[in-house]
């Protein structure tokens, strides 16, 4: 079966770069600042796939690259080269050769996205129920009815009280907060999903909360995530493959227990070590 | 209509072309005139000039107007309506003095072009005649987007879902949408516009009407056509229909009518009379009076 998502050679290097960034940074160099041209590697030569149903991880310390590497198939920043195809409905798209709109189109209506930064991903002026209407007018459903109804429902599974529906997301808690960016991500039925360190900073008891509501939410929908963390709880709790990062490389990747009982990289082996 | 260089002597032995402003301007604001008009609803930007009035009062519409005008034009100017108000009047003494052969009217059947502020007259306008609004405001955009560069791609892409959030805020503050005046509307498919602070009540008359609508906006230096028999859409909900100003007597359950001349067909002026009685009244001047002479001449 195809893979919902094939990422091949993805880079992004912020800075003018010069032939020698790639062979300069990375694991074995200690550092992803090229010390030719002072350019920063974000992500360097990452491939791999993404199955269907599946939740993959993607770990790693502050600084390696995981934001980068999931902003990119998001539209949120672009590649300095690589490639990636996504599959939907048996059509591949190739997501870097698309233009704007096809790009937008296809984010809007096939995509979600959770940040840490729940600034990022709600508009604080309009109410939750209004930061879900957003999307779903974005995906050109203009009754106003169905979304009404659809937000509701949608915020309801999110365990955000309905009372709250017409509030200002700006006046809820964290947890409340992800909750309503998590229904937003899910509200066009998309079948993938990034997630990106949802909740990091939150109360460990919320945390535990929002990662069940993750999986719950996973099993009913059979939507394929990207979950980037540095909280290998999270990877444990959440994903059955997982990707590890450094200086931008993908410096191992195989079964999330695998990894987590058997780290190969040595670098792997402190973060686990680290983590227990 | 567009005159070639006749000069004219102003006050005090100034000297300035025909239409006050000179022909490079007059030239660069039919570009912008034709652009609009090829991409309906689209925002041209232009060089607004320095005019004898404060911008804010209508400059855009003017310097619109005075690239319009040629010697054997008759221009109406009405300001809510009426054709007398010190605004309107100054507007028009301007168009006469700086555009010789150019008669002025407030009779909306006799002008071939009508400058405008907050109304579309009650008559029905006609292929020959063009309606130039002032407009304060011209991006639908600026309630949801700060940044004039962002609100330009939005507009490109027409990326307007934040717009129908705003509707679906006001449905669930208000059970209804409750914008009175210059109502996002989307012309031919595509671009929204601001129709300057018209009522409601106008907007159905900017979709597949005869005549030309043209927009200029002065301080934001922009200008926006809807040409004749192209869509004009106030945008809204599938199952939340648009819906105009009705004047119904909540006592009687009919419309209102005009004090003046009994028109139940116009759109009217609410305010209180000598006694403190709400009263109504046509706010198309010219639409009310004819009403009353054609009266007169029936009995
Ligand atoms: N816009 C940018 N300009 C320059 N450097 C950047 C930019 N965005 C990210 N980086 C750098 O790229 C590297 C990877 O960042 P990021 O993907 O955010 O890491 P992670 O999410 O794993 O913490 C970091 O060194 C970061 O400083
Ligand atoms: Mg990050
Ligand atoms: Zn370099
Ligand atoms: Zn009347």
């Amino acid at each position: 079966m195809t893979p919902i998502l094939n990422v091949e050679h993805l880079t992004r290097i912020h800075g003018k770069g010069c032939d020698r960034c790639l062979t300069s940074t990375g694991p074995e160099h200690d550092t992803n600042i090229c010390p030719h041209c002072g350019s920063v590697v974000a992500v360097a030569d990452a491939s791999f796939q993404l199955h269907r149903g599946e939740v993959l991880g993607i770990m790693g310390e502050s600084g390696s690259g995981k934001s980068s590497l999931v902003k990119m198939l998001y539209f949120d920043d672009q590649p300095t080269s690589g490639r990636a195809t996504y599959d939907l409905d048996g059509q591949s798209h190739d997501l870097f050769s698309l233009n704007e709109a096809q790009q937008r189109r296809l984010r809007d209506t096939a995509m979600g996205m959770v940040y840490q930064n729940p600034s990022l991903g709600l508009n604080f002026d309009i109410s939750a129920g209004g930061n879900i209407a957003e999307r779903l007018l974005m995906s050109d459903e203009l009754r106003y009815g169905v979304i009404r109804e659809k937000a509701r429902a949608l915020l309801a599974r999110t365990e955000v009280p309905p009372a709250r529906m017409d509030e200002l997301p700006r006046n809820f808690s964290g947890g409340m907060q992800q909750r309503v960016q998590i229904a937003r991500a899910l509200s066009t039925g998309a079948p993938l999903l990034f997630l990106d360190e949802v909740t990091t900073g939150l109360d460990l008891s919320v945390q535990a909360r929002i990662l069940d509501l993750i999986m719950e939410l996973q099993e009913e929908s059979g939507v394929s995530m990207l979950v980037v963390t540095h909280d290998l709880g999270v990877v444990r709790h959440l994903t059955t493959r997982t990707i590890v990062m450094k200086y931008g490389r993908i410096i191992e990747s195989g079964l999330t227990d695998q990894i987590l009982e058997d780290p190969q990289a040595a670098y792997t082996q402190q973060l686990v070590s680290s983590a227990l | 209509m567009f005159p070639t260089d006749t000069m004219a002597q102003g006050h005090e032995g100034a000297e300035y072309g025909f239409a006050f402003l000179d022909e490079d301007a007059k030239r660069e604001l039919r570009r912008s005139i034709f652009k609009a008009v090829c991409i309906p609803g689209h925002q041209v930007p232009y060089a607004s000039r320095e005019m004898p009035i404060a911008r804010g009062f209508g400059t855009g519409g003017m310097q619109v107007t005075l690239a319009l005008l040629g010697p054997r034009d008759c221009v109406k100017v009405i300001d809510q309506g009426a054709d007398d108000s010190v605004n309107a009047a100054n507007i028009r003494a301007f168009f006469s003095l700086t555009c010789p052969g150019v008669s002025g009217t407030t009779l909306t059947e006799a002008a071939s072009v009508i400058q405008t502020r907050h109304r579309i007259p009650e008559l029905p306008l006609r292929n020959d005649q063009i309606l130039v609004f002032q407009v304060p405001y011209p991006d639908p955009l600026v309630l949801v987007e700060p940044n004039a560069a962002t609100r330009r791609r939005m507009h490109g892409r027409a990326d307007y879902a934040r717009l129908w959030v705003k509707l679906y805020e006001d449905m669930v503050a208000f059970d209804e949408i409750t914008i009175s005046h210059r109502y996002p509307t989307r012309i031919n498919g595509h671009y929204i516009i601001d129709p300057s602070p018209i009522p409601r009540y106008d907007v159905p008359k900017l979709h597949q009407a005869d005549c030309l609508y043209l927009f200029g906006a002065g301080r934001e230096k922009r200008i926006y056509a809807v040409p004749p028999h192209t869509d004009a859409i106030p945008i809204t909900f599938a199952d939340v229909p648009f819906t105009v100003e009705e004047f119904i007597d909540r006592k009687t359950g009919k419309r209102h009518c005009c004090r003046r001349c009994g028109a139940t067909d116009s759109f009217l002026d609410e305010f209180p009379d000598e006694d403190g009685n709400r009263v109504f009244q046509c706010s198309d001047a010219a639409y009310c009076d004819s009403r009353l002479m054609q009266q007169e001449a029936a009995e």
